[in-house]
């Protein structure tokens, strides 16, 4: 370079230079791939994080509701009103009116469509009614000479030329001659209810000489409840009763079993009768339900015909249903709604969820959703009482009709009325349940049921899943990596350290089939072994290096130093067999012959076969290597320097490792045991294979449990794209999203600290 | 560090140029404290001590000196049986400190390395405070008294002329020390436990000139407790540290005896072409 003056130095200098420029080049081209990697992985990381958070935030939005058009009521000579329907496509409407007009309009505009009249007897009118089944359309009216008639209405969607035409009609389930309830035919039914099912119904009525009957029907052959055209008359058997000693009735419903009665009384009690056995009709209860000196205005059951709602004279809406106790059953408050009602008018349960909504006496609407115990919506829509309500079955519609004879059509959009904070995190007390409780219990054949969106038990059981896997993993991995990295021969190292390695890449699929399949039989049948082992192997391990060390030197010696623990192997498979061999003797000596049995009578604890035993151990070696690996490179890397100061000072090599190579290793181990901990957070197939997947909230070690991960698994091919169970099972994933990361992050800060604080030269 | 810097041109040195008073010290005056009894050592097969006799006086700093690898290192982790730790090392003959051969069976190897302490060459202080540095040789006696471990701790400080750098940041991490620092802390560690004999291991050669010079002092002041054996290879470090010399040369002890006379009038060929840089 410094002869620029030569000429033959030319040759050399451009190849220098392009040397250079390639070397630049390459360099260049280096630093942006990995600039461009390392940019992509956080990227392809937050990515993850806004699709799940953008999946899940519908969730936490509020109903809306617009308001579609309005009109006066249809045939508003024909009779006030008794029942608003709308039906599944929200096009026709229809009004039940006291004149026995069932008036289907259409439900945008209020033309009216068809106009049927019920068939009554002669001479009679109607003197109450009520619905059953809001979702088949089931009405009943009670009669003035003691009769009562029982119609649906139903709709047939045709295909014409000119497009879609939906035709009602109105169809009588029980024939079209009327029940006879009171016998006498004298006094009129002032107040009726209702409940059947395809086997018998059950109607109660009182009279107007404050009499309660109760009459019950059982069909011959199985009740259809669709309109087939055919008019066949339906044959049942009538049994008829009078229940003494209730007056003052002003609402009756039948739960969904035929078994229990509610009557709402005048003066703001309930009576819980039993009437399951028709011959022995017993009143369970009698109770206040709303305050003194209120009334109840309305009275209905939620979907599914389990829980009563409550709306009072001052606006109070709350939720009942009867729970099981020592006393027997005894209707219980569940939860009040956070309403700001004046006199409640009306409460319509939405026929697919558990959810309502109620108007009152000035024009204020609201939806609201029970398990969730969340108000979606409030609204004044009128400047009048709100009479009636009616919801569309897929509640998206709703009309109203109001004092001064004006309909309102609305349209309103409640997605996810389900999802609450509580749902999710807080006990909650779900129908039939008898006190409040974490469940998770997504999705059930039918529209009655109430999901239960809990992610406590998932939550639980993840960390349950974890716990038991790291008690497992934890003390072998890092005692066998101390060992390994600090004890043992340099030869035996480099055999042991890839071949725990390499057990990483073992698929977790064929850890948790053999861990489902052959682990949980095989612990089932040998539990005393398996616990017995848990003294017998160190046992076996410590008389075995106590004789060992009393051997002769010469024999000794023979083994070179370091390669010691692998006269262990023989004796470690001895021990496991003896006590796998001893399983059954000690099963017959201490546990009865069933150890199962004795641990469910003397500490009940019920025994799964597939539970957190199984789980942790199998879960355990799957992370095992992770650790180990990593807590030996933490400790393997401790300078010599500092063993041999520690030693200098007259450390026994056991001080040296307690106090100066774990101390200066900590960090990795920390890290170590962290990135174990989020493996076995994150980890799906085996906790799906291993365990039974029951959503459970108990720690025993003999139940299995469900994972958030593998709830995800399980469930997400059955969950509809986009209902609140689908948005809910992407929150699990937020949420374990959440939790690695946590752990992750918190690994990460722990591990600079220490250091920070304990890093070697 | 070699030593072409200081010595290679020189052909002799020049002791009283060192500043050093001129000393006449003979081995027969001394009280004896080591004494090596035809010292063998094997690595493997390979020979690394032939047949080692020495005496080591009491209260004296004695320093090996020779070329790299010759063994000094070897010998000295010999005195408080650190190569029991290599893999491989087997050792004949015999060492005896107060007259108690430290090989015997019997011998508690940790109580032994109490009783010698010894200094790297590259400074190793725990990942822990300065107090907990000096303090960690009394803890793993189980000595837990508050004040006693004060006391020694200030004392050991004080000792290795670092107590006055040091007193007001004893709970902080030794290693935000520096070099010439942490081998003082990694002293001050070692005659905390109140060792009679101190080997050091090259101790200065991986610090600055400053430093080295504090670390010369302070083996001076402390030959007046402890017997102080020093591997170097700076020849002038010896010249000016030590009382005694022994040279080495492929694993066997050429000459031992008194500092002035090894570097003024050597024995043995082999020492005068060393001391005069012939190689090395």
């Amino acid at each position: 370079m410094e002869k620029t003056s030569d000429p033959t130095s030319t040759p050399a200098r451009t190849l220098t230079t392009r040397m250079d420029r390639s070397r630049a080049i390459k360099n260049r081209i280096t630093s942006i791939s990995m600039a461009v990697g390392g940019i992509s992985v956080i990227l392809s990381i937050v990515l993850i994080f806004f699709y799940l958070a953008y999946v899940v935030y519908p969730l936490f939005l509020s109903a809306e509701m617009e308001k579609t058009t309005s009109y006066p009521l249809p045939a508003a000579t024909q009779g006030k009103t008794l029942h608003l329907a709308i039906e599944e496509q929200n096009r026709i409407a229809v009004r039940f009116t006291e004149q026995a007009k069932a008036i289907f309009f259409n439900v945008t505009t209020g033309d009216v469509v068809e106009n049927i009249d019920i068939t009554l007897p002669k001479k009679t009118n109607i003197s109450s009614f009520t619905t059953s089944r809001l979702a088949k359309g089931f009405v009943a009216f009670g009669l003035s000479n003691g009769q009562a008639v029982f119609a649906q209405h139903t709709y047939k969607t045709r295909y014409l030329a000119e497009g879609k035409k939906i035709i009602p009609s109105l169809f009588y389930p029980l024939g079209k001659n009327p029940i006879e309830i009171d016998r006498t035919g004298k006094h009129a039914l002032t107040h009726i209810g209702l409940m059947h099912d395809e086997e018998k119904a059950t109607l109660v009525a009182y009279t107007d000489d404050n009499r309660l009957l109760l009459n019950q029907l059982v069909f011959d052959d199985e009740l259809s409840d669709e309109d087939n055209g055919d008019t066949e008359e339906i044959s049942f058997d009538s049994t008829q009763i009078e229940i003494p000693n209730i007056q003052h009735v002003s609402k009756l419903l039948i739960d969904t079993s035929q078994s229990l009665l509610y009557v709402a009384h005048n003066n703001g009690e309930v009576s819980l009768i039993d009437i399951s056995d028709l011959n022995d009709i017993q009143v369970l209860e009698r109770k206040h339900v709303v305050a003194d000196g209120t009334e109840i205005t309305k009275f209905t059951f939620l979907t599914g015909e389990i829980s009563l709602l409550i709306g009072d004279s001052k606006g109070k809406l709350s939720q009942w249903f009867p729970v099981q106790k020592e006393t027997g059953l005894t209707l219980s408050h569940i939860r009040d709604f956070d309403s700001k009602h004046s006199a409640i008018t009306d409460i319509v349960t939405e026929q697919r969820r558990k959810g309502f909504a109620a108007i009152d006496d000035k024009g204020q609407l609201a939806f609201y959703h029970s398990t969730a115990h969340r108000t979606l919506l409030h609204e004044v829509i009128s400047e009048s009482r709100l009479n009636f309500l009616a919801v569309s079955p897929r509640a998206d519609t709703f009309i109203t009709e109001d004092e001064k004879q004006q309909v309102q059509f609305w349209h309103i959009n409640n997605e996810h009325p389900e999802m609450s904070w509580s749902v999710l995190w807080d006990q909650v007390w779900y129908e039939s349940y008898p006190e409040p409780s974490y469940t998770w219990q997504s999705s059930s054949a039918s529209n009655d049921f109430e999901p239960k969106f809990s992610l406590m038990p998932l939550a639980f059981g993840t960390l349950k899943a974890a716990f038991y896997a790291m008690l497992f993993a934890m003390p072998l991995a890092i005692m066998g990596a101390i060992y390994t990295a600090y004890f043992m021969a340099p030869k035996m190292r480099t055999y042991v350290k890839p071949t725990i390695e390499i057990m990483e890449a073992l698929p977790t699929v064929i850890l948790g089939f053999l861990a489902g399949l052959w682990l949980a039989p095989l612990i089932e049948s040998h539990l005393p072994g398996v616990f017995s082992m848990l003294i017998i192997l160190p046992a076996g391990v410590l008389i075995f290096a106590f004789g060992w060390k009393n051997l002769p030197k010469e024999i000794r010696q023979r083994i070179p130093d370091g390669w010691q623990a692998a006269l262990l192997i023989p004796v470690l498979l001895f021990t496991g067999w003896l006590s796998m061999a001893l399983s059954l003797p000690i099963e017959q000596l201490f546990f009865n012959g069933d150890m199962k049995m004795w641990l469910g009578e003397n500490l009940g604890l019920h025994y799964d076969q597939r539970n957190s035993l199984v789980v942790g151990i199998a879960m355990g070696v799957a992370v095992i290597p992770t650790i180990f690996s990593i807590t030996e490179d933490a400790i393997f890397s401790v300078p010599k320097n500092l063993t041999f100061g520690s030693l200098a000072l007259g450390a026994t090599p056991w001080q040296t490792l307690i106090y100066v190579v774990i101390l200066t290793a900590s960090p990795g181990i920390f890290s170590a045991v962290m990135i174990g901990m989020g493996r076995a957070v994150g980890e799906t197939m085996i906790v799906l294979m291993a365990t039974g997947n029951t959503p459970v909230m108990d720690f025993s070690i003999f139940q299995g449990m469900r994972t958030l991960a593998a709830n995800v698994a399980v469930e997400m091919p059955e969950a509809e794209v986009a209902s609140t169970h689908y948005r809910i099972l992407f929150l699990a994933a937020l949420v374990l999203f959440i939790f690695t990361f946590m752990f992750n992050t918190v690994a990460e800060i722990v591990r600079q600290r220490l250091r920070k604080k304990y890093s070697s030269l | 560090m070699s030593m072409n810097n200081e010595t290679t041109k020189s052909h002799s040195i020049d002791i009283s140029a060192l500043g050093r008073e001129q000393r006449s010290n003979t081995l027969a005056d001394e009280t004896i404290c080591i004494t090596t009894g035809n010292l063998n050592l094997y690595y493997g097969e390979k020979r690394a001590l032939h047949d080692i006799n020495l005496t080591i006086p009491e209260k004296k700093v004695s320093a090996f000196i020779g070329p790299s690898g010759c063994g000094k290192s070897t010998l000295l982790r010999c005195l408080n049986r650190m190569n029991d730790l290599v893999d491989g090392c087997r050792i004949e003959g015999n060492v005896q400190i107060d007259g108690n051969n430290i090989y015997d069976k019997n011998v508690d190897v940790s109580e032994l390395r109490r009783r010698v302490g010894m200094v790297f060459q590259k400074p190793n202080p725990f990942p822990k405070t300065i107090y907990e540095n000096v303090a960690y040789g009394l803890r793993l006696q189980g000595i837990k008294s508050r004040r006693t471990i004060d006391e020694v701790v200030e004392k050991s400080l004080r000792g290795a002329a670092l107590w006055d750098e040091v007193k007001d940041r004893l709970h902080d991490s030794a290693l935000g020390l520096s070099g010439g620092q942490q081998q003082r802390v990694v002293i001050a560690r070692a005659i905390a436990i109140e060792p009679e004999v101190l080997l050091l291991d090259e101790p200065a050669s991986a610090l600055d000139p400053i430093s080295t010079l504090k670390i010369e002092e302070l083996i001076t002041d402390l030959k007046e407790r402890y017997t102080i054996v020093i591997v170097t290879h700076n020849m002038q470090q010896a010249a000016r540290v030590s009382d005694y010399t022994a040279f080495m040369y492929m694993g066997e002890m050429i000459e031992f005896g008194d500092t002035d006379k090894i570097f003024t009038n050597p024995g043995k060929k082999q020492t005068e072409d060393y001391i005069t840089g012939r190689y090395g």
